[in-house]
């Protein structure tokens, strides 16, 4: 390694090492907020809390009652990723192995994308109408019907990416032995589209469990409340609790966090919708 | 009797014949009923919606266009609009220009770039309401960071939220902290995965490192690039969540966009008419950006096949 070389490895890790500080920091600051007392959030910058306490997370649970949006959101998070996972996988089945005539696929793709690409914030007054004409305003079904189709267009775009790299021959030889298509899809071809299924399932996870918009308009008490509302309503008071509110900040990011870790390696293709690998 | 057994045998392979090309049609129609039930089933309502009158939630007939042009003589409607467009030039010109300048920084094979990776795609992973949250409290003229770091250097504290001027900016910035690192990761992505030979053989030629990035590498990274970029302007135009929690559109109506305008139009005054009639201009915009965004993703599968 020459001289040169070696300064700009330095200059490369330097600069890489700033990003990555500033991509932590405030997500450290949220934290130790949450672990401190109310007098020492008070105190000036400390970058360590001077008396740990989980008194904030107490507060959270017993006196803002968040334990019911935590309830909400993994009850619309699992009912509404379970329904778009099956009917995407079908879909993308669909899309994957067969030569579809009548531009169905072309028709498809498009409402996919269009799903995709709409803003929360342009679908939520139509579909705000739509939920009340079918008094499903401020339920959890009206949230899992509403999240089972938006998600059902990530599904079908990521599992037709990976069901189309997994050979033919294999589920053909399952249906020679007697197998049905369904069955041959169930018994041979999920299990080997299984890594790509699970990256596919924790990203709808995220997206849902994160949506705030829709969940805002749809919903206005804690029967249906997600977590972000729920976060959201802690900023209305009047006075700011901070130390809850960070509290809840933490226990909103730390299942994502998690998530995130596991999928890291898919991130960009999820994020571009496939269009950077 | 022969002739009638043969005909029910030929029958009944074509039915199941017909039964068997059905299967693939049969497969896509939940799909197909799930993404029409949240997309075109709603948008009818949405039009109808923008062609009546509501008056305390209440729709009390249709009104033709006058939502229209209610909104196009409303100068508070024209002033989010510039803020929309204002808040997603900033913000995608910023996060794209620093994202190249630190891929191209950053371009080689690296060390821990897993454990980088997991890094940097925290802050768009999280809930934006938790973005928000974040920068309440690094904003927070009391228990803040930001003042004090200001005052620090010997600067006036901001109080970054409470100014029309700086609660834009720090906007922006928490949008930029927010996304940069998408930008950065698919541009590291694509400089990784550019052919060599052309950029190597200018090099030979003596072509200066601005000449080799300009005329070589820039071209070849285009369409990497432009799929991020309409990517990223489509969903920084729709931005909400972040401005509700930190400024809700104020001061005054200084980080209003087009979206919490049109929010606090269909939410807080019940005028859904006139909201959605905003919306229906919002996407005309935007599916010119989609047109684009297809257009260039077909391409480039095409070119990644």
């Amino acid at each position: 390694m020459t001289a040169r070389e070696r300064l700009g490895a330095v200059l490369v890790y330097l600069t890489l090492g700033g990003a990555i500080l500033l991509a932590l920091f405030p997500f450290w600051w949220m934290l130790v907020t949450s672990l401190k007392r109310p007098v020492d959030i008070f105190s000036g910058v400390a970058l360590w809390p001077q008396q740990l306490t989980f008194g904030n997370y107490y507060r959270l649970f017993n006196e803002f009652h968040f334990g019911p949006f935590l309830l909400n959101s993994i009850i619309i998070v699992t009912a509404s990723v379970g329904i778009s996972l099956v009917i995407g996988t079908l879909a993308a089945y669909a899309l994957a192995r067969f030569r579809l005539r009548f531009g169905v696929r072309r028709g498809t793709l498009y409402l996919v994308l269009l799903v995709r690409m709409l803003p929360g914030i342009l679908m939520c007054v139509p579909l705000y109408i739509a939920l009340a004409k079918w008094g499903l305003l401020n339920t959890r079904l009206g949230l899992i019907l509403i999240y089972a189709g938006l998600n059902t267009s990530f599904v079908v775009w990521m599992m037709q990416s990976f069901l189309e790299e997994i050979p033919r021959d294999i589920e053909e030889a399952a249906m020679v032995d007697g197998d049905s298509r369904l069955t041959a899809l169930w018994r041979v071809v999920v299990p080997l589209a299984a890594p790509g299924l699970i990256a596919t399932a924790i990203f709808t996870v995220i997206a849902t469990y994160n949506d705030f918009i829709l969940a805002l308009t749809m919903t206005s008490t804690p029967a249906a409340q997600t977590i972000p509302v729920g976060v959201s309503t802690l900023i209305g008071k009047i006075e700011i609790q901070w130390g809850p509110m960070a509290a809840a900040g933490v226990v909103g990011a730390l299942p994502i966090v998690i998530f995130a870790l596991i999928v890291q390696r898919h991130f960009v293709r999820g994020l571009t919708f496939g269009a950077v690998k | 009797m022969s002739a009638t057994a043969e005909t029910l045998e030929g029958r009944e392979s074509r039915v199941r014949r017909l039964r068997t090309a059905s299967v693939p049609y049969l497969l896509l129609v939940p799909a197909i009923v799930a993404l029409a039930g949240v997309s075109l089933y709603p948008t009818i309502d949405g039009v109808q919606a923008s062609l009546h009158k509501y008056r305390y939630a209440l729709d009390v007939g249709y009104t033709g266009a006058d939502n229209f042009v209610a909104i196009y003589n409303d100068a508070v409607f024209w002033t989010a609009m510039a803020r929309t467009v204002q808040f997603t030039v900033c913000t995608v010109a910023i996060e794209t220009l620093l994202g190249l300048l630190l891929a191209l920084v950053v371009a080689r094979e690296l060390r821990f770039a897993g454990l980088i990776r997991v890094t940097l795609i925290l802050p768009m992973t999280i809930a934006p309401v938790v973005v928000g949250v974040i920068w309440r409290l690094l904003y927070a003229s009391d228990i803040g960071v930001v003042n004090p770091l200001f005052e620090l250097f010997g600067f006036d504290a901001p109080n970054v939220l409470a100014h029309p001027l700086t609660a834009f900016l720090g906007l922006v910035a928490v949008d930029v902290w927010e996304w940069t690192p998408l930008l950065f990761l698919i541009i590291l992505a694509g400089l990784q995965s550019l052919p060599q030979d052309p950029i190597e053989a200018a090099r030979v030629d003596g072509a200066s490192a601005l000449q080799v990035f300009f005329h070589h590498t820039l071209p070849l990274l285009r369409p990497v690039l432009l799929v991020a970029v309409v990517l990223r302007t489509i969903d920084a135009v729709g931005t909400f969540d972040q401005i509700y929690v930190l400024t809700k559109g104020g001061p005054g109506t200084a980080t209003q966009l087009i979206s919490i305008y049109a929010y606090n139009t269909a939410f807080l005054f019940n005028q859904y008419g006139r909201a959605m009639a905003m919306l229906i201009s919002l996407l005309a915009c935007l599916l010119l950006l989609m047109a684009v965004a297809v257009h260039l993703m077909r391409r480039s599968s095409e070119i990644a096949e």
